[in-house]
């Protein structure tokens, strides 16, 4: 097969191409997984170049007419900014036209036609997406008091669950002898509300097919939709909160209007999570179960069982994933422990996420975070963003191309520093890795104002105390 | 490399004694490290325990201070000065100012000490009489008061960003005829240094000299800070700079403790219509806007970043604005390199910020900013950009409005400095703006060039310094006695 032909099945279909195995996904040999890269890299160029008006903009700019190499993108990613660079106005004062117009940029789809002239509210404008485009947008926290929308369609959400499938066996399937795992699902166990989009929010949804089979394994704690306006609300109090400026907040006519949704929002908000847990380590004792949160979360159910004599739950092949970091908060010695004495399993699977990228990055036996192969990282210069070697080990901004993105650019510069190795790692996977700590640029330069995992669960709740309170 | 780096050392200077032994190594800021005195060891020799030894300073007559000053003036020149040219040298290695800057400030020096000044200073924040005596005044129920002002025991903790801000306390300090511990901060450690080790040098013995010490120690390490700021030993801090720095402080603030805060700022510009009358108009605020942005590198509070102009916001309004943009930015480039240079870090953050909006040519023109050179970005919408309080490394955003009045609603209480065009304008705006935060109205292009003498964020801080101390006399015939009313 010519490696041309070779790149379209890699990119377009990773779990396909590496016969659903995540233990081949990482085994490839390095020179052989960097070919390929680059000829899918030079495709998705050739694809997207003049179908992605920002991207046009930038190839045009810079004069760049091909991709001789991998580090011949790095001056075409976007910035992490790029899918929050609208004014934030056109937010607040309810411009959805200029926003739909701002997000057609970044999109291959075609979203000139779309009529969003009813719409007052970001959820509202979601809707319109979702019902009448491929697109299923996923938004960030809005950590900075402004929400970025990556534009991801259908068909990456498809791809992403499909790879991230393969990676739900690293520990029950080491060296991927079972094959496609054919019929095996997991009981997700869903400590947040059933619906939302924020890049985290969409999971249940996207990933039903490919990891749950069926709506019937999906345990929620609150059954209805995370509200991105309240998420918006959130970040915009505590960044005013932290300015002094909440007096000046203003509430939109619109949002006025919904005042009933947010107070039944926020009586769902007082569903109990040891409750939660309880009931649910009953109905799923011993069955196959997927948790997935971030540590506090996680500490937080396993208590509130252990307490209620509840140990050892599930089956053996569960998994327990987590991500995020410690966020700058202290991780008790035994939070591990505790996660596994309640649930079962023997070991918790680690995840590098970043929300504009469609791979979970797994760690390691060695403690280091493996790129899944369609992702290209790069590590660059944090001053002045140049791409560098790739060969040994270096500390700089994490950068990244994902392959699987075919309706929008999948390179893009995170805010994250790295220490990055091209090098064979001593767990013998050959994909490019990340030592486990990881920190975001702005934190170090001083701190923003990011809300932590742990303070947003607050930060909504004050965001709903205020929207109702607002709207008496 | 790491050698020299680690040669800068930073001895602490206590009423006129130097120190420098026990010397441990500090991260400066942006990584480079520095040795000073081991601050356990310094913080107990600090504090003037006894407030009656204020008495030497306090007795000085008022032109003693001022003839005091003009010598310390004509020493600091830097051609002369040892410990600045040291300090110059070193500055490559904290400050956040290029070396032309720094040296330019150097150079600015000695005007911050000359006579007419310091009586200008002394006279308008306390008033001179005051200072030198008691000033009888007779009152309503015919009891004579005087009032006179005293010095007080003070911990400065300064900033940074101009080497000015040391110089400018040691002089009020004076004038106020108190006893001063300077703090110093890791981004310019060796300038209020340098001025004390010439003080020393030129008068070991004068009262002025053995009534300021200079110390590093890192700010927020409650242990040591603990020991520092307490009623028996300082009266006042006099807080400059950060918000962590500003709210770390609180926490010492009690009776008997006063904080005297001069607290992060920023600044707007607002630009009338008339920029736009003829291309000689254009030119000019141009230029005065470029300065304002561009002066101390836009390292300073008073610093333009977000600049509204009446352009109006239909799509010619918008073409002004766009040409403003590009007539600031090369004023910008072209500011003398005494005025102003490329930063020395230009934070990367904001650079992925600017390079974002390129994306968004629909709401801003990014004008520049490639090189790190400095950027205008002009808003295509009435709104600033959303990382508006990040820009520096002279970066500024114009935003167009359609009435001068509109930019009032982007004011609070964190701004400081209105640069103003036409003057005509600022007059319709003087009885507006203080409502709505505003602090100090000024010409544009003179924003980064405040007259010392006058008051600073809305405060008067060099009033506030000293302690007004009251006598009265009451006369049984003439004011009526309590027992007797």
């Amino acid at each position: 097969m010519s490696v041309t032909v070779d790149a379209r099945q890699f990119a377009d279909s990773p779990a396909a191409y590496f016969g659903h195995s995540w233990h081949a996904m990482h085994h490839m040999p390095a020179d052989e997984l960097e070919t390929l890269q680059l000829a899918a890299l030079q495709m998705r160029f050739e694809e997207l170049r003049d179908a992605i008006p920002t991207l046009a903009a930038m190839v045009d700019e810079q004069g760049i007419g091909a991709l001789a190499g991998l580090d011949d993108v790095v001056p075409l990613l976007f910035q992490h900014s790029v899918y929050k660079s609208y004014p934030a106005s056109l937010l607040f004062k309810s411009r959805f036209a200029d926003l739909t117009r701002w997000l057609d940029r970044l999109t291959t789809h075609d979203l000139s036609s779309l009529d969003v002239s009813g719409c007052g509210t970001v959820d509202e404008w979601l809707d319109v997406l979702d019902e009448q485009t491929e697109l299923r947008v996923a938004h960030s926290s809005g950590t900075t008091g402004t929400m970025s929308f990556l534009p991801r369609s259908l068909r990456e959400w498809d791809l992403m669950f499909e790879a991230a499938r393969c990676g739900m066996f690293q520990f029950s399937d080491p060296t991927g002898a079972g094959g496609a795992h054919d019929g095996e699902y997991f009981e997700l166990i869903w400590p947040l509300y059933r619906h939302g989009r924020s890049a985290i929010m969409r999971m249940p949804e996207m990933g039903m097919k490919h990891l749950l089979g069926s709506e019937e394994r999906l345990h929620v704690l609150r059954p209805g939709r995370m509200s991105s306006d309240a998420m918006l609300m959130a970040a915009r109090l505590r960044a005013a909160a932290a300015r002094g400026e909440v007096d000046q907040l203003e509430v939109s006519p619109a949002l006025r209007e919904r005042r009933a949704e947010f107070e039944r929002e926020q009586q769902e908000m007082a569903g109990s999570l040891p409750r939660f847990i309880n009931e649910v380590a009953q109905e799923l004792a011993g069955r196959r179960i997927w948790l997935l949160a971030t540590w506090n979360v996680l500490y937080g159910l396993a208590e509130a069982a252990l307490d209620n004599g509840l140990e050892q739950v599930f089956a053996p092949d569960s998994l327990v994933t987590t991500g995020g970091g410690a966020k700058g908060q202290q991780v008790p010695d035994d939070w591990e422990e505790t996660v596994k004495r309640f649930t079962g399993v023997s070991r918790i699977q680690h995840a590098y996420v970043m929300s504009e990228i469609t791979a979970l990055n797994k760690l390691c036996e060695e403690g280091r975070y493996h790129f899944e192969p369609w992702i290209i990282p790069f590590v660059l210069d944090p001053e002045d963003g140049s791409p560098l070697p790739r060969d040994g080990e270096h500390v700089g901004r994490c950068a990244v191309f994902d392959l699987v993105a075919a309706t929008y650019w999948g390179g893009f510069i995170s805010g994250d520093e790295v220490s990055l190795s091209f090098d064979g790692c001593a767990c013998g996977r050959t994909t490019p890795h990340a030592a486990r700590r990881i920190e975001r640029y702005s934190e170090k330069e001083g701190g923003d104002d990011k809300i932590t995992c742990v303070a947003s669960e607050d930060a909504h709740r004050a965001a709903l105390e205020f929207l109702t309170g607002e709207l008496d | 490399m790491s050698q020299t780096l680690t040669e800068l050392c930073a001895p602490a200077l206590v009423r006129g004694d130097l120190i420098e032994q026990d010397l441990v190594t500090f991260g400066g800021r942006g990584g480079a490290p520095f040795l000073a005195p081991d601050p356990q060891r310094l913080i107990p020799l600090l504090p003037l325990k006894d407030p009656s030894r204020l008495e030497d300073i306090q007795t000085l007559p008022f032109e003693e201070i001022v003839a005091y000053l003009a010598e310390l003036g004509s020493a600091l020149e830097l051609e002369r000065n040892p410990h600045l040219q040291q300090a110059l040298e070193a500055s490559e290695q904290f400050s956040d100012m290029t070396a032309p800057l720094v040296r330019s400030s150097f150079e600015q020096l000695p005007a911050l000490f000359a006579p007419e000044l310091v009586r200008e200073v002394a006279d308008s924040t306390i008033g001179i009489d005051h200072l030198e005596g008691w000033v009888p005044r007779r009152m309503s129920d015919r009891r004579t008061a005087s009032v006179r002002a005293f010095g007080a025991r003070a911990v400065h903790i300064i900033a940074g960003n101009s080497p000015l801000i040391a110089a400018l306390s040691i002089v009020r300090n004076a004038i106020a005829r108190s006893d001063a511990i300077i703090k110093t901060p890791s981004n310019d450690p060796l300038t209020a240094l340098a001025i004390a080790r010439t003080m020393a040098e030129m008068a070991p013995d004068h009262p002025i000299t053995r009534h300021l010490s200079v110390a590093y120690w890192k700010g927020g390490d409650t242990e040591i800070e603990s020991l520092l700021y307490q009623p028996a030993n300082v009266e006042k801090i006099i807080a400059w700079g950060g918000f962590a720095s500003v709210t770390h402080v609180l926490r010492y603030v009690q009776p008997g403790l006063e904080l005297i805060s001069l607290d992060p700022k920023r600044s707007a510009t607002i630009i009338g219509p008339e920029a736009f009358d003829s291309e000689d108009a254009l030119r000019e605020v141009a230029v005065r806007a470029a300065t304002d942005v561009g002066a101390l590198n836009q390292l300073g509070c008073v610093n333009a970043r977000v600049i509204y102009c009446a352009s109006g916001t239909d799509a010619p309004g918008v073409e002004r604005a766009n040409r403003l943009g590009q007539a600031v930015y090369d004023a910008l480039i072209a500011l003398p390199e005494h005025v102003s240079t490329a930063a020395k870090r230009f934070d990367p953050e904001l650079r992925a910020g600017i390079e974002a909006l390129r994306s968004s040519p629909d709401w801003y023109r990014v004008i520049g900013g490639s090189e790190g050179e400095g950027a205008v970005i002009v808003s295509q919408l009435d709104d600033p950009v959303d990382f508006h309080r990040s820009l520096s490394g002279r970066v500024a955003n114009i935003v167009p409005i359609d009435d001068p009045l509109d930019a009032l609603h982007a004011m609070n209480a964190y701004t400081q400095t209105v640069g103003v065009y036409p003057d005509s304008l600022k007059e319709r705006l003087r009885d507006l703006a203080p409502l709505h935060g505003a602090q100090r109205l000024v010409s544009l292009g003179y924003a980064a060039d405040p007259s010392v003498a006058l008051p600073q964020d809305a405060i008067e801080p060099v009033r506030r310094m000293v302690k007004w101390i009251v006598d009265e006399s009451c006369d049984l015939r003439e004011t009526r006695p309590l027992w007797d009313r």
